[in-house]
């Protein structure tokens, strides 16, 4: 009984080699397959996500809007307010000063950190190559429970407090699924620095034909998406810094 | 024929059966279930390297001697750990000259050979600034004390292996790669007891390179520094070949040899000898590159403790300034003729940096964690968030929050809260006692505390409420022969009489009276070997006996907490005896062990807590060479025992716990982590969430809140909360698609108190426990496609809250804070804090409704109040009350408002496309601004540019002052709800009466015009 025992687990294992031995490309490539397409995921010129927030009791709604030409808004209401918590029009970005309830510029080095990354829809891994990043594949890793793929992502460098930093990230994808179940990114200053900042994704559901996270946890703060609108119509001032 | 067939049929049949027994194993098992560090910093601990990045001055590396790899960004003023998942005693770190920010190499095993010293496991390479580590091989080398990089070519490495502490090996010389670690080539070797002390690079020349050969051994009863292969070498062609360079060093044998070259002037190199004579010991100094050496002194600093203190730090920009490790260190600035000590810190300096810029700043790793000075060593300040305490044993009491007791490596006995407001803070931790701490016990009623210090010297028994001691160790009497005290002595409490307690030298020793007096209840329970007892020549070349070599001595007791006569005793030279009587007679029961090397020192007897005959023994050789982990467990006094061990424990074993309700579950610490089975030993697995592969010497499991309790060598305590899920665990449940865990109804705790905020931003915080109920559940696969949903409901179906579901493979807990939803507030200028409150539920039973793509699983849970209150029953009874009252005029305001605003844009529509209206829609308009102007806030913003609160402030105010309370609301609290009410009361009036007059003459106009009516949502649609 033994023998056959071990005798079936050489045979299943050497069965799968093949399938299990993989590249970063490889492993980026299925995901948009599995997801959707490549060619449906290059052609969505943008989506509106509406969710919610979840913190024991408050549930605030949230709206995320992403445009394929890096224009992007999060907008959150409180108390009948909508606020938009951040905004960037493909130049400028700004916030909501919780104060005085009025928008305020954000710090040169942010937005020019973030001007980067406006290429980077629907996802910093798509055409990552044509971007000039570049995607390594690290040893498999368990996370969750599932054995997943380990893509490092080192993206343009980004200015910290003056200083230039190496912009890398990491995603966890299921080998089961291939989609993408955990990503991390370093946390660029402060007291953690150099720690990670763990985001889950989960409750993956089609809409037109795309797969998207329905469920996000982003450093502990759990989003739940309740809605998703494909190549939305959005008005220029969503973006637009509110002049006086 | 008919074996091919057998064979064919078990092979169809395997997939089914292999379904039906899932192992019960693997980390995917603990899900979410994590740990979490309550450090503490306050003490820090043993730092034995620091490296610097050579461009950039924020940059910092400390290794610690059990605690693994620290970085800091910010010049020392946080670190962050980054090397949790290895071996985390450090021996050396070398930052890449050529690219120092992403290259860094770890060589693990601390090189401090004290009797307590861990062990490491290789070398290993970071090519991402510490994000990511390779081991590099030399897995055998078990400590490595210097890595040099070629600056011209970064794939050249050198590597200085120390060696084996315990036992010969031919793993240990320089070792060089040319490729960048992925073979290794051994270019100096004297011989397997002979290890590199120390090495060194010309930063001109790669090829020159200097090596100290250090011939060394400790056993559990001795150590040796010295012997006639120690020795100093040079090569200048990149260790092809390598002379003996001892021109002006004394004759005979040589111990520890630290090397020291200048950085500015590579010619001058400083040595400090261990050599036969005292007066011949400490400081050489050459300035021609070793050819000849000139002896310059033999201050106290430079030659204390050499296998302790051989690190001697050139200041980069003048080779006449040096430091050297010590005691306190000390420094020179005439070139090492005269020494003054560095100022005040934690004593037993093991390293020492120069500032890239500025060698006025320095940092110094101790014993104590990591110090800085910016005043060239006068003055130093601790840096306050590197938990790498050594713990040596844990306790915990039943207060609440329970206390956790235990002493630490040089950094004595120290006792603090599990959790505390806003985090166990280093203002939190009492120190209980001095020297090396080991078993910290409160006493089981009284507020009295014990501890001692190494070897029994002290034993203090602490009066805490009255901060008296009074040292009560058990002392020879007449007749008696020396006693023998273990390093680390043990102590352990009766679990039938509250005042017993006992110790154990090489006999067992039993006091009734708090230590008082002591009673002598065994004869020398060890193998009272006189070949392991003379220590009053250890340490070799410098004689050092401090006693931390002291043998054949009881090491473990443990009393039956079944009966008061069975105690169990194991002794660090391998014995294993029982009394069953109390001490009248013993049984050596260690023949009776299988494959136990003999004199294998007995680490930890545990005695079981469901039988009588069952105990179970933890072994550890690795102070005579033997890694493997032992662990055994007997069912009838000893007679016969039976291994626990398998493949899956990683690192020789320290510690055992056994659970207090399920005998299969056992937590096992070895030096590289805690290992846990559920089903008695057959199968176990690492437990790794948020845990390091730190040295797990002790681990206690507290009773009433099911949290394990972890003593860490390394890395402070690391609790486990509630691990009562872990004993349900069967295969049955690991085959169910989803199984939810019973739970004890959980506590609604209403403390409320305060933490403080500023003035302590750069010390470590230890997290604290969650207080919400804790839903534990299991899933068999990690949930990725569809939804999967959780909320909580009331027993009718109400929803009462969304929970964020986890959703991983294995255990799953989610947490609620036994809140519902808050109330709408109404819509105004600025935010309503008060709002934001939202109210606890009332005790009870509620259910857990969980959706997972089409199937519905429902578990109920029970919440209670808390015991420990001052709130009484009717008091909560009548704040629900209020609350409910406050909650629905805050949601009704909210729905006025919005009429309110609803009517005022209709008629401001109007007005703009139809001005004859403006005689109904004039006065809607002014009348309900200026009643808005009462109900909300319409100016100002949400700092101090705020205007005077309106009714929804004033409701929100009180409802979140009512709900934040948990009892009766006050009456100042009552007086003011009859206030708002009133004023609620008369705005509501207010609008009724514009609502029959003004608005009942606009909405005739809408219908008689034939325009839009005023239509508002229902207030059910309007709360959705």
């Amino acid at each position: 009984m033994k023998t056959f025992k071990t005798l079936f687990f050489v045979c299943f294992i050497s069965f799968n080699v093949p399938l299990i031995a993989q590249t970063a490309d490889e492993v980026i490539e299925t995901y948009f397959e599995n997801t959707g397409g490549i060619e449906n995921w290059g052609a969505l010129n943008g989506v509106k996500m509406n969710a919610s927030a979840n913190n024991q009791g408050m549930e605030i709604p949230v709206e995320i809007i992403q445009l394929k030409d890096g224009r992007q808004a999060v907008k959150i209401s409180f108390q009948g307010q909508e606020i938009t918590q951040f905004a960037f029009d493909g130049e400028t970005m700004w916030s909501t000063n919780f104060m005085t309830m009025q928008p305020e510029k954000t710090e040169s080095e942010m937005t020019e950190n973030f001007k980067k990354q406006s290429k980077d829809f629907p996802s910093p891994l798509f055409n990552y190559k044509e971007k000039g990043y570049t995607a390594e594949l690290m040893e498999d890793e368990t996370i969750d429970g599932a054995e997943t793929f380990k893509i490092k992502l080192t993206q343009t460098p980004l200015m910290v407090d003056g200083v230039e930093q190496p912009n890398i990230s990491y995603h966890y994808f299921d080998k089961d699924s291939y989609a993408i179940i955990q990503s991390e990114a370093e946390i660029q200053q402060g007291p953690m620095k150099g720690q990670k900042s763990i985001s889950k994704m989960s409750d993956y559901q089609e809409i037109d034909g795309l797969y998207f996270p329905f469920d996000m946890s982003m450093g502990g703060q759990s989003i739940k998406i309740t809605s998703i609108t494909l190549n939305p119509e959005v008005e220029d001032s969503v973006f637009a810094f509110p002049e006086e | 024929m008919k074996n091919s067939i057998l064979g064919f049929a078990i092979l169809l049949i395997f997939p089914f059966v292999n379904a039906q027994e899932i192992p019960i194993k693997g980390e995917q098992l603990f899900g979410n279930l994590k740990a979490r560090h309550i450090g503490p910093a306050v003490m820090s601990g043993r730092i034995t390297d620091i490296e610097l990045h050579p461009t950039k001055d924020n940059i910092i590396y400390a290794g610690a001697a059990g605690g693994g790899v620290w970085k800091s960004t910010d010049s020392g003023t946080f670190f962050n750990s980054i090397f949790d998942d290895h071996a985390q005693s450090i021996g050396s770190i070398a930052v890449d000259p050529v690219d120092p920010d992403n290259i860094v190499w770890v060589g693990t095993g601390e090189t401090w050979v004290r009797n307590s010293v861990s062990i490491g496991d290789g070398i290993y390479k970071t090519t991402d600034g510490g994000t990511n580590w390779k081991k590099m091989g030399l897995e055998k080398s078990e400590r490595i004390s210097g890595i040099k990089i070629n600056p011209n070519n970064n794939q050249e490495v050198y590597v200085g292996v120390m060696g084996a502490l315990w036992s010969d090996s031919e793993e240990r010389g320089v070792y060089k790669t040319t490729d960048g670690g992925e073979t290794w080539d051994k270019i100096l070797y004297v011989n397997e007891t002979t290890g590199v002390a120390d090495i060194a690079m010309d930063p001109t020349n790669p090829n020159i390179l200097y090596a100290s050969m250090w011939q060394f051994r400790r056993s559990p009863w001795s150590f040796n520094s010295g012997g006639e292969h120690s020795g100093l070498y040079k090569t200048t062609d990149g260790g092809k070949t390598w002379n003996k360079i001892h021109n002006g060093f004394p004759k005979g044998k040589l111990g520890r040899i630290a090397l020291g070259i200048a950085p500015s002037q590579p010619e001058t190199v400083y040595v400090v000898l261990e050599t036969e004579e005292a007066k011949t010991n400490g400081l050489y100094r050459s300035d021609n590159g070793g050819n000849s050496w000139e002896h310059l002194n033999n201050n106290f600093e430079l030659v204390v403790r050499p296998f302790y203190f051989s690190r001697i730090t050139v200041d980069p920009k003048n080779p006449d300034i040096l430091v050297k490790g010590g005691l306190n260190g000390a420094l020179s600035r005439d070139g090492g003729k005269t020494f003054k000590p560095l100022g005040r810190m934690h004593p037993d300096i093991h390293d020492i940096a120069f500032h890239i810029h500025n060698s006025d700043i320095m940092y110094a790793g101790t014993d104590g964690g990591v110090y800085r000075s910016w005043n060239g060593g006068s003055t130093l300040e601790i840096v306050e968030n590197i938990p790498v305490s050594q713990y040596y044993h844990v306790s915990v009491d039943d207060a609440e929050p329970y206390n956790v007791y235990g002493g630490l490596q040089d950094n004595g006995s120290w006792y603090g809260p599990s959790s505390a407001p806003g985090g166990v803070k280093a203002k939190h931790w009492n120190s209980v006692g001095y020297g090396d701490g080991f078993r910290v016990l409160k006493h089981p009623t009284k507020n009295i505390i014990y501890s001692e210090m190494q070897g029994a010297a002290n034993v203090w028994r602490y009066d805490v409420d009255r901060n008296q001691t009074k040292t009560i160790q058990p002392m020879a009497e007449k007749g008696d022969p020396k006693l023998r005290f273990n390093w680390n002595p043990p102590m352990a409490l009766s679990h039938f009489y509250p005042d017993r307690f006992y110790m154990g030298s090489q006999f067992l020793h039993r006091s009734d009276d708090m230590g008082d007096t002591w009673t002598k209840i065994s004869p020398d329970l060890t193998t009272n070997d006189p070949k392991k007892q003379d220590q009053s020549s250890s340490g070799g070349l410098s004689i050092d006996n401090s006693g931390a070599e002291t043998h054949t001595t009881i090491f473990t007791i443990a009393e039956s907490p079944l009966d008061e006569n069975i105690i169990w005793v194991g002794t660090d030279d391998g014995n294993v005896q029982v009394t069953q009587d109390g001490g009248k007679t013993w049984t050596n029961t260690v023949a009776n062990i299988p494959d136990l090397p003999k004199n294998t020192w007995c680490y930890k007897i545990y005695a079981s807590n469901f039988n009588k005959g069952t105990a179970y023994a933890i072994f550890e050789g690795h102070a005579i060479g033997d890694m493997n982990p032992y662990a055994y467990k007997t069912t009838d006094f000893g007679n016969t025992w039976k291994s626990i061990i398998t493949d899956d424990i990683v690192g020789f074993a320290r510690s055992i716990h056994e659970d207090y309700e399920n005998e299969n579950l056992l937590f096992l610490g070895t030096e590289f982590g805690l290992f846990i089975t559920v089903d008695g030993g057959q199968n176990w697995s690492r437990f790794t969430n948020n845990m390091p592969a730190a040295s797990v010497m002790y681990i206690a499991l507290h009773k009433k809140t099911s949290d394990l309790v972890l003593a860490t060598h390394g890395r402070g305590i690391i609790i486990i909360d509630d691990i009562s899920p872990l004993r349900e665990i069967t295969s049955e449940i690991l085959d169910k698609e989803v199984h939810f865990f019973s739970s004890k109804p959980f506590v609604m705790k209403e403390e409320s108190g305060f933490a403080g905020n500023y003035g302590t931003e750069t010390q470590f915080v230890g997290e604290n426990p969650s207080t919400n109920a804790r839903i534990v559940y299991y899933l068999n696969k990690r949930h990725t496609f569809g939804k999967m949903e959780m909320e909580v409901q009331d027993l009718q179906g109400n929803k009462i809250t969304t929970l964020n579901t986890g959703k991983s493979k294995g255990l799953n807990i989610v947490d609620w804070s036994f809140t519902t939803r808050g109330p709408k507030i109404a819509e105004a200028k600025t935010l309503s804090y008060g709002g934001f409150a939202t109210p606890r539920v009332p005790a009870g039973t509620y259910n857990v409704v969980m959706t997972k793509g089409k199937e519905t699983y429902t578990h109920p849970i029970e919440v209670i109040y808390d015991s420990n209150t001052i709130v009484t029953s009717e008091g909560r009874k009548e704040r629900q009350r209020m609350v409910k009252i406050l909650f629905d005029m805050n949601e009704e305001l909210a729905y006025q408002v919005y009429k309110v605003n609803t009517t005022i844009q209709r008629a401001e529509t109007l007005l703009a496309e139809d001005s004859k209206s403006k005689k109904v829609t004039e006065p809607v308009i002014n009348k309900l601004t200026n009643l808005m102007k009462r109900m909300v806030i319409t100016t100002g913003d949400n700092y101090v540019a705020s205007a005077e609160p309106e009714l929804r402030e004033k409701l929100a105010d009180l409802y979140s002052g009512v709900v934040n309370n948990y009892d009766k609301p006050t009456g100042a609290q009552m007086a003011n709800y009859e206030a708002v009410k009133a004023l609620y009361d008369e705005i509501m009036n207010s609008y009724e009466g514009i609502q029959k007059k003004e608005v009942s003459k606009f909405e005739t106009y809408l219908e008689k015009n034939s325009k839009e009516p005023l239509s508002f949502q229902t207030k059910d649609e309007f709360l959705k």
